[in-house]
């Protein structure tokens, strides 16, 4: 690969308790691509997703071995703050989740709480600013300050992304992102993505493999061996991934010959 | 919305145009060199068919990708089958190109039995009908697509003359049957190529209005028949 | 060969044993209604009803309607007091405070307390009173010639603002209704910012899988099922005898008014009070914590917030109004105690409102406690209308917790 690598996992082992969710995973996501995570369900996609902004550290039974590389750091090392990684490396989930507060609090929020210093106008600013960014500006403009609950779903998700891109992180997670959406809903979604990895490195789970084939660059198809441990099958530009698989596994995947 | 898959098809519309400018040149180059009777002219034609299917394979690839990764539907999807399509015409196209190339060197260092004028003007008619035909197809403009096909009746009439003219000529004088023969190939393949331009529009209508038919039957029919029943 | 699934064909059997239960759930309610009415009823019955009542001068001889007695022309009065009070009485009145700079109310009530002074003989709960007016006249007049038969409600305001009295027609609830607002006060003051921290960590902090954090836990939820009683005691031992310099307020230099409370203050019935609801206010807010979903906190966590960013921004909001609702009903329920109280040393009778978290008190339930213990039926009427007083103080606190669920619900939809 001739990208650089935006992150990198080496060697990543997570464990439930005494599960072994996910076995030796090996795996550099290319700065500024989209690259997406597909497989079968229950094959580890949210839990590798969730290691790389220490998501996991909530998890009170999840112990992770191996490294995860950002910015030549491992993010894992006993010195480093999750709080910070967190800000850093966003992340959009399944459902929308916007706080039940003002579309403006929303985005403002993450800002305030990380320590911004700057008067009321400088944020109105962010938060266009990230309200542009996530395509919502001109929907909501004139509503700022209405309940965020009150949007619709796909509306709420974009949202959920505008308030991950207003603290200014470098890579954006994001966890079927559009599962809970309508069809249009989810292609705005996916046009939105396309838009940001001009400026972000975007790393997408989906169950949807059709999704992935859209929106991503890089495709990463995760597996399950007989132990229910999730494990790396292959990781490839998208196109290739979805033409010329080089792993009978991933081909039977999206041929939709295994589960 | 569908962004990605709206910049991938009209990437590939751009490359279809490039393609066929391609063809339209290596066309152009082997007439004027058959006519000119310039050999090295026409091996660099050999060169050049190469390009072209190297273009043609990339233009595949990328369509089969894009319907792979982007899922087209409807007029989304008649595109891109038709640019699948289109590009192999335009291979073919190439093809007749380097026949005519191939012509030429196969007549060595003869002197031509007459200078070219019928042939040159199918070569003209025959391109300029692509060149439109190609543009139609990329803007979707229905109404020149269903007028192109008419114009290849002029050519066919070309094609006819080419034909009577050539055979006076062996009657009189039967060493020249040999070069007619090769000069009525060449004229045949520029008549061949008129053909492939109404394949060409037939797509344009078929992706506008999904409705797929052969255009002007009677009359293809009739123009290539024609030959082959007088002989 | 394919096999045909069978099918149970008689679908009436289901049906049939479907109807059997919704019969018997709606008998349980039924059961339950039942019950509920009945101590309505109950209450309703002894609250109202016909009263015999004797009277040293009767109203009528003087031309006065007791109905309306303040509106009675002050010169008349004047006139009525000047004749029927001993003259030594007079006096001492009249150096308290002149008679002509009273007010009517004032002059009224004196005629009533100490010129026509009411005594009542008999009562009769409401719907005897309705079904059987005639023959509780005619019984009256066998009985107590002298007497008159008057409709009584017991439940009035001149009962909701006078203190306690030996004489049941000059009683109220006023010194009670006072001491139980200052009770649930001082209850909430502790429980609900202790309850509220101690959730938060079990809920927030609290590591489920260490061994102490389940004992914790455990015995919080033990402790919500302790009877009452046992509270008394341990609020008798620690706040009344141990913390006494404290909870009789020696320390401040408060000094209870009348004779000294010892540590038996409003301020040591409530703190019992405190420890009683505080596993109920515990596991309330830990339940409203619980229901705060878990995407709300991973939203904030994955912006980069700290965990008390989280919880102070975010689930703490979120899930207040279920700690509020919670902790209502957790009080409602101090509302209604009487064993610890009495343990921990209320007074069954005083006349002096609570002043201050020192003071000597007494509560509803007391209250209603000390009516019923007493012979005459009169007291069985008052304290008939102190529980419908008790019950509407209930209504209005559940209706307080209903509507804080409410709004909150509103806020959140707009
Ligand atoms: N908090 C958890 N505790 C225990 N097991 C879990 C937990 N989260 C996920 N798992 C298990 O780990 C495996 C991978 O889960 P997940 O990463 O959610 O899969 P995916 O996102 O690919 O569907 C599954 O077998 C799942 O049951
Ligand atoms: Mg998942």
């Amino acid at each position: 690969m001739t990208e650089t690598p935006a992150v990198e996992l080496r060697n990543l082992n997570v464990y439930y308790g005494s599960f072994h969710a996910v076995r030796d995973v090996t795996l550099a996501f290319p700065k500024n691509k989209v690259t997406a995570i597909i497989g079968p369900s229950g094959c580890g996609k949210s839990t590798v997703l969730r290691a790389i902004n220490r998501m996991n550290d909530l998890i009170p039974n999840a112990r992770i071995e191996g490294e995860v590389i950002f910015e030549g750091k491992n993010i894992y090392d006993p010195d480093v703050d999750p709080v910070e990684v967190r800000r850093r490396i966003g992340m959009v989930f399944q459902k929308p989740n916007p706080f039940p507060k003002s579309i403006y609090e929303n985005v403002a929020w993450g800002v305030r709480i990380n320590g911004f210093r700057g008067t009321k106008r400088e944020l109105d600013d962010i938060v266009e600013e990230a309200l542009r960014a996530a395509a919502l500006w001109d929907e909501v403009k004139d509503k700022l300050h209405q309940n965020a609950l009150a949007l619709s779903g796909g509306q709420q998700q974009r949202l959920c992304i505008a308030r991950a891109i207003a603290v200014k992180p470098e890579i954006i997670l994001m966890d079927e992102p559009a599962s809970a959406l309508d069809p249009i809903a989810t292609l705005r979604i996916e046009d939105l993505m396309r838009d940001l990895v001009q400026n972000y490195t975007i790393i997408v789970v989906t169950h949807n493999m059709q999704q992935a084939a859209r929106v991503s660059d890089y495709t990463a198809f995760f597996s399950t061996d007989e132990s229910r441990t999730g494990f790396l099958v292959e990781f490839g530009p998208t196109a290739q991934i979805f033409t010329n698989p080089k792993d009978p596994r991933t081909e039977a995947y999206i041929t939709g010959r295994f589960g | 919305m569908r962004k990605a898959l709206e910049e991938k098809i009209q990437h590939l519309k751009n490359e279809i145009l490039l393609l066929g400018s391609m063809v339209e040149q290596a066309m152009r180059d082997a007439v004027d060199a058959l006519k000119r009777r310039d050999v090295d002219a026409a091996r660099r034609i050999y060169a050049a068919d190469r390009d072209i299917n190297n273009k043609r394979y990339a233009i595949e690839q990328e369509t089969l990708i894009t319907i792979a990764t982007q899922q087209p539907m409807a007029q989304d999807l008649r595109v891109l089958a038709s640019i699948l399509e289109i590009a192999g015409e335009l291979e073919r196209m190439g093809d007749y190109a380097k026949g005519i190339a191939k012509i030429n060197i196969m007549l060595g260092d003869q002197p031509l039995i007459k200078p070219l004028i019928d042939i040159p003007r199918m070569m003209e008619l025959a391109t300029s009908m692509l060149r439109r035909a190609l543009t139609a197809f990329v803007e979707g403009d229905v109404e020149t697509a269903l007028a192109i096909p008419a114009e290849d009746d002029e050519v066919d009439a070309l094609y006819n003359q080419v034909y009577r003219e050539l055979v006076t000529y062996m009657i009189q004088d039967p060493r020249t049957i040999d070069q007619a023969n090769y000069l009525m190939w060449a004229a045949h393949n520029l008549e061949r190529m008129a053909d492939r331009v109404t394949n060409i529009c037939e797509r344009t209508l078929f992706v506008v209005t999904g409705e797929l038919r052969e255009f002007d039957d009677t009359d293809a029919e009739a123009t290539s028949d024609r030959p082959a029943s007088q002989a | 060969m394919s096999v045909r699934p069978r099918f149970d064909p008689n679908r009436a059997a289901r049906h049939r044993r479907a109807r059997i239960g919704m019969v018997v759930f709606q008998l349980a309610t039924l059961v339950g209604i039942v019950v509920l009415m009945a101590l309505l009823y109950n209450i309703i019955n002894n609250a109202f009803g016909l009263a015999a009542i004797e009277y040293r001068i009767y109203p009528a001889t003087l031309g006065l309607d007791l109905e309306t007695l303040p509106q009675t022309p002050r010169e008349r009065l004047l006139e009525i007091l000047e004749t029927h009070l001993s003259p030594g009485l007079r006096r001492s009145l009249e150096r308290t405070r002149p008679l002509t700079q009273r007010s009517n109310e004032e002059l009224a009530a004196l005629v009533l307390e100490r010129v026509l002074q009411p005594k009542v003989l008999d009562t009769w709960p409401l719907v005897p009173s309705l079904l059987h007016t005639q023959d509780i006249v005619a019984e009256v007049h066998a009985r107590f010639p002298q007497a008159e038969v008057r409709w009584v409600r017991w439940l009035n305001t001149r009962f909701l603002t006078r203190p306690q009295s030996s004489d049941p027609l000059r009683a109220g609830v006023r010194t009670a209704i006072l001491g139980s607002l200052w009770l649930v006060a001082i209850t909430a003051a502790t429980a609900l910012p202790l309850g509220v921290a101690a959730a938060i960590y079990l809920e927030e902090y609290a590591r489920k899988d260490r061994w102490y954090n389940r004992l914790i836990q455990v015995n919080i939820n033990n402790l919500a099922g302790v009877p009452s009683i046992i509270y008394g005691i341990l609020g008798l031992a620690i706040f009344v005898r141990a913390l006494e310099p404290l909870t009789s307020g020696a320390v401040f230099g408060a000094v209870a008014e009348g004779v000294t409370a010892n540590g038996r203050t409003v301020l040591s019935g409530g703190l019992t009070l405190g420890l009683l609801v505080l596993p109920i206010v515990i596991i309330n807010a830990q339940e409203a914590l619980r229901a705060v979903p878990n995407s709300l906190r991973e939203a904030a966590y994955a912006l980069g917030a700290t965990k008390w960013q989280v919880v102070w921004h975010h689930v703490l909001p979120e899930a207040l109004p279920g700690i509020m609702t919670g902790t209502i009903l957790a009080l409602s329920r101090a509302l209604g105690e009487t064993a610890p109280l009495v343990v921990v040393g209320a007074s069954t009778f005083i006349t002096f409102d609570p002043v201050h978290p020192f003071s000597k008190f007494t509560a509803l339930p007391i209250q209603i406690y000390q009516w019923t213990a007493r012979p005459q039926p009169v007291f069985r009427n008052l304290a008939a209308a102190a529980s419908l007083t008790l019950l509407l103080l209930l209504f209005l606190s559940n209706g307080i917790a209903v509507y804080i669920r409410h709004r909150a619900r509103q806020r959140r939809l707009v």
